[in-house]
């Protein structure tokens, strides 16, 4: 187990292998007894984060490259992982706590959420701070959000190409607001099959964990830098 | 069921067939359609073949004035005057040369209850007027040609839309017609795809496309605004989705040409309900009488783009469910369109294999919607499928020989009908939700579109298709826009209840609703239906 830190007494090492086989199996309901279990033993919430949600979607991540699972149970691990968040977190993750801050939206003109919805699972799983506007989100708004927010990156999510032209507004509507350091990141059937050029945006994700691992190795960067 | 084995320029073909039609109406379901040019009269000769094996009774009066007699010595017969009742052997003689339109399998089609009454007059200057009702679908274009006086069905056609080849789903088609000179073509192919269903009908059926005094046309908002190339666009944008949307065409003249109808023809392009509810729904709803039967009613017409209408007896919810192209030609490696070749019924053999019925060919190229349904109940209750719709033992595909070839049934096969029959089921959920009901209180669910009367009650309610309701309220209909379609030909009272429902209606946006996701993950489970 990775990050195990100081353990209490009664070791939650059989806690956390039941953790994360309650996420990757999407019992939501195991999963938040097994939460509610490691807190009792003392673990903090952040521990939970990574030695617990960050290792289910470590092995989520493998499983979905060799394509194996069905909606169905992307969607239940994705309602596990919230169950478990909100546990941890019921008043949302505060910036200072979690590692970045990101803000997530389908744009105006598009509906279809579906594909978001499981970039904000994967994110949070990964002990992110992610505020999700929705679908059918305007641009200005989502704008707005990044600054208030102080977020590090957007993300935006298009399933008909229709809402191409609203993905390009995203950055001019960023600079608008002095926020040129904010990273913007496409994804979805429509946005994947352009450049990011085409679209005025610093990456296009094939997949949820591809946009989780640019914006990791984004923050891994930068953390280097620094 | 009985066989027909054909034997086809040395070829050899054994099908499966419900006695009752003439041989030439059974061919002409099936890839094996023979010349005609006399909707079965026996007047034009063409239909010529050898049955071989068979008692079938001695010439009739049109055989003996068609075949001469030393055909006639060497067993040459009409297939329109033979009706086969048991196995058969028969040599086709004069093949029909290959065509995109075949007459839908019987059942496929609805009828109207109750009949509607003859109370529309065709246009004046007519002699023995024709109507063509025309349902415009996603993926098929079916039609049926009547004679207005009397309401005769003279022939009833089923094929592909050419438009398929843009997308086979609807927002690929909408985002190519963005291009002024594709919106062009879209607009072609779906006129030009009517024209060569009348013409194929015509031609089988012997009647002159000059005596077409009206056609009727109803569709999805998409594919009605795709035809007269108008207000296509709007339909990208969601604030569109629940407005009414212009859908008549300015050039109705140009198609009357095209399509070699009477000049001075009435055509007609039944206005959509909105955005996302088509003409289709409104004309299943008449057909079906949804209004006036027994209430609370349930409508789903499935599709594609599966149309949903709730009535109360006093108020009336209707809603579209995008479920993809499970049920016709999903994502996975099985799946295809009702059309000859597919699979549209399963069963188990007592060792727990699986039986597969093959539409209007032996030769097995996919299942289609009915099948998949069939297969993925029997296999979740061998529990070889589990409740999430994965194999239990770990396995990514199933395979199981049918009509002498192996198909497999993929893990995105079964995926995808989960994602329909979720769509489906949340949106009945929604619709139960805003009137107030739960499923038990149903006294009529009407289940109409591409399962025909093929579907099995007890595997789709099993799965959760259908609502879990006894098997006596629920009426598999068919292709009701179609039937719809045809009491519009000829019926004003049709028309007004049309209009009633269309008044009627509220329309309800599942994308608005906020607890669409959670019902959605509900219905996507391998069980039976719950609201």
């Amino acid at each position: 187990m990775v990050n195990a830190g100081p353990v209490p007494p009664a070791s939650p090492a059989n806690g956390f292998s039941l953790l994360i086989a309650a996420l990757l199996a999407g019992d939501h309901a195991a999963a938040l007894a097994e939460t509610r279990q490691l807190r009792a033993l003392g673990v903090p919430p952040e521990q939970i984060v990574t030695a617990g949600l960050e290792v289910a979607m470590g092995r989520l991540d493998e499983k979905c490259t060799v394509e194996q699972f069905n909606l169905l149970e992307i969607m239940l691990v994705g309602r596990a992982v919230s169950v478990v968040v909100h546990e941890l977190y019921p008043e949302g993750i505060q910036p200072e706590k979690g590692r970045a801050t990101f803000v997530i939206a389908t744009l105006e003109g598009d509906v279809h959420d579906l594909g978001k919805n499981i970039v904000r699972t994967v994110l949070l799983g990964k002990g992110f701070r992610v505020v999700d506007l929705g679908r059918d989100c305007p641009v200005d708004a989502l704008a707005a959000a990044a600054e208030r927010e102080q977020a590090r990156a957007v993300l935006v999510s298009g399933l008909i190409s229709t809402v191409v032209p609203q993905v390009r507004r995203v950055r001019a509507a960023l600079r608008a607001r002095g926020l040129d350091h904010v990273a913007v990141v496409a994804g979805g059937a429509a946005l994947k099959q352009l450049a990011p050029a085409d679209l005025d945006v610093d990456y296009v994700a094939e997949t949820a964990f591809d946009g989780a691992r640019y914006l990791e190795n984004l923050l891994a960067a930068e953390e280097a830098a620094a | 069921m009985p066989q027909l084995t054909l034997l086809i320029r040395g070829e050899r073909h054994v099908i499966d067939y419900e006695p009752g039609p003439s041989l030439r109406d059974l061919l002409d379901t099936t890839d094996f359609r023979v010349r005609s040019a006399c909707h079965g009269l026996g007047a034009c000769g063409l239909c010529r073949v050898r049955p071989l094996d068979a008692a079938i009774g001695a010439p009739t009066p049109a055989e003996l004035l068609q075949i001469d007699p030393s055909a006639r010595a060497a067993g040459v017969r009409l297939a329109c005057q033979i009706h086969p009742i048991g196995d058969m052997t028969v040599e086709l003689l004069d093949p029909a040369p290959p065509s995109d339109w075949r007459t839908p399998p019987p059942g496929l089609v609805g009828a109207v209850s109750p009949a509607p009454s003859f109370d529309r007059p065709p246009p004046p200057g007519i002699a023995h007027p024709l109507g063509v009702a025309v349902d415009l679908g996603t993926s098929h274009l079916t039609l049926a040609v009547h004679e207005l006086a009397t309401g005769r069905r003279l022939g009833l056609r089923f094929g592909r839309n050419p438009q398929g080849h843009h997308g086979a789903d609807v927002v690929t088609r909408l985002v190519a017609a963005g291009n002024p000179a594709t919106a062009r073509q879209l607009a072609g192919e779906a006129r030009m795809a009517i024209g060569a269903a009348i013409a194929d009908a015509a031609q089988r059926e012997g009647f002159d496309t000059a005596r077409i005094a009206r056609v009727v046309i109803v569709g999805n908002t998409a594919m009605l605004a795709l035809l007269a190339n108008r207000h296509h666009q709007l339909l990208l944008q969601p604030a569109f989705w629940t407005a009414q949307l212009d859908c008549t065409p300015t050039d109705t003249a140009d198609w009357a040409r095209d399509w070699g109808v009477a000049p001075g023809a009435e055509v007609e392009v039944v206005p959509p309900l909105s955005g996302f509810v088509g003409s289709d729904l409104l004309a299943g709803l008449v057909a079906s009488d949804l209004l006036a039967g027994p209430a609370p009613a349930l409508f789903v017409d499935f599709g594609t783009n599966s149309e949903i209408a709730l009535w109360t007896g006093a108020e009336l919810w209707v809603t579209a469910a995008a479920g993809g192209p499970a049920f016709e030609a999903g994502p996975g490696r099985c799946g295809m369109p009702a059309e000859s070749g597919a699979v549209y019924r399963v069963v188990f053999d007592a060792a727990g294999r699986p039986l597969g019925t093959v539409l209007g060919n032996d030769e097995a190229r996919g299942l289609c919607g009915s099948g998949l349904v069939d297969l993925v109940a029997g296999l979740r209750r061998q529990g070889v499928l589990t409740l999430i719709g994965r194999f239990a033992d770990g396995r990514t595909a199933y395979p199981f020989v049918v009509g002498g070839r192996t198909l497999a049934l993929d893990w995105r096969d079964v995926d995808a009908l989960q994602r329909a029959k979720g769509a489906i089921g949340a949106g009945i959920a929604v619709l139960c939700g805003q009137a107030g009901l739960s499923l038990p209180a149903l006294r009529r669910t009407v289940a109409a579109g591409l399962f025909g009367r093929y579907l099995d009650v007890d595997n789709a309610k099993q799965i959760g298709l259908l609502p879990d309701v006894p098997g006596e309220r629920i009426e598999l209909a068919g292709n009701t826009a179609l039937a719809g379609a045809v009491a519009l030909l000829m019926s004003e009272s049709t028309r007004a209840a049309l209009l009633h429902a269309r008044a009627a209606a509220h329309c309800v946006n599942l994308a608005k609703q906020a607890d669409f996701d959670t019902a959605f993950l509900e219905h996507l489970y391998l069980r039976p239906m719950s609201v």
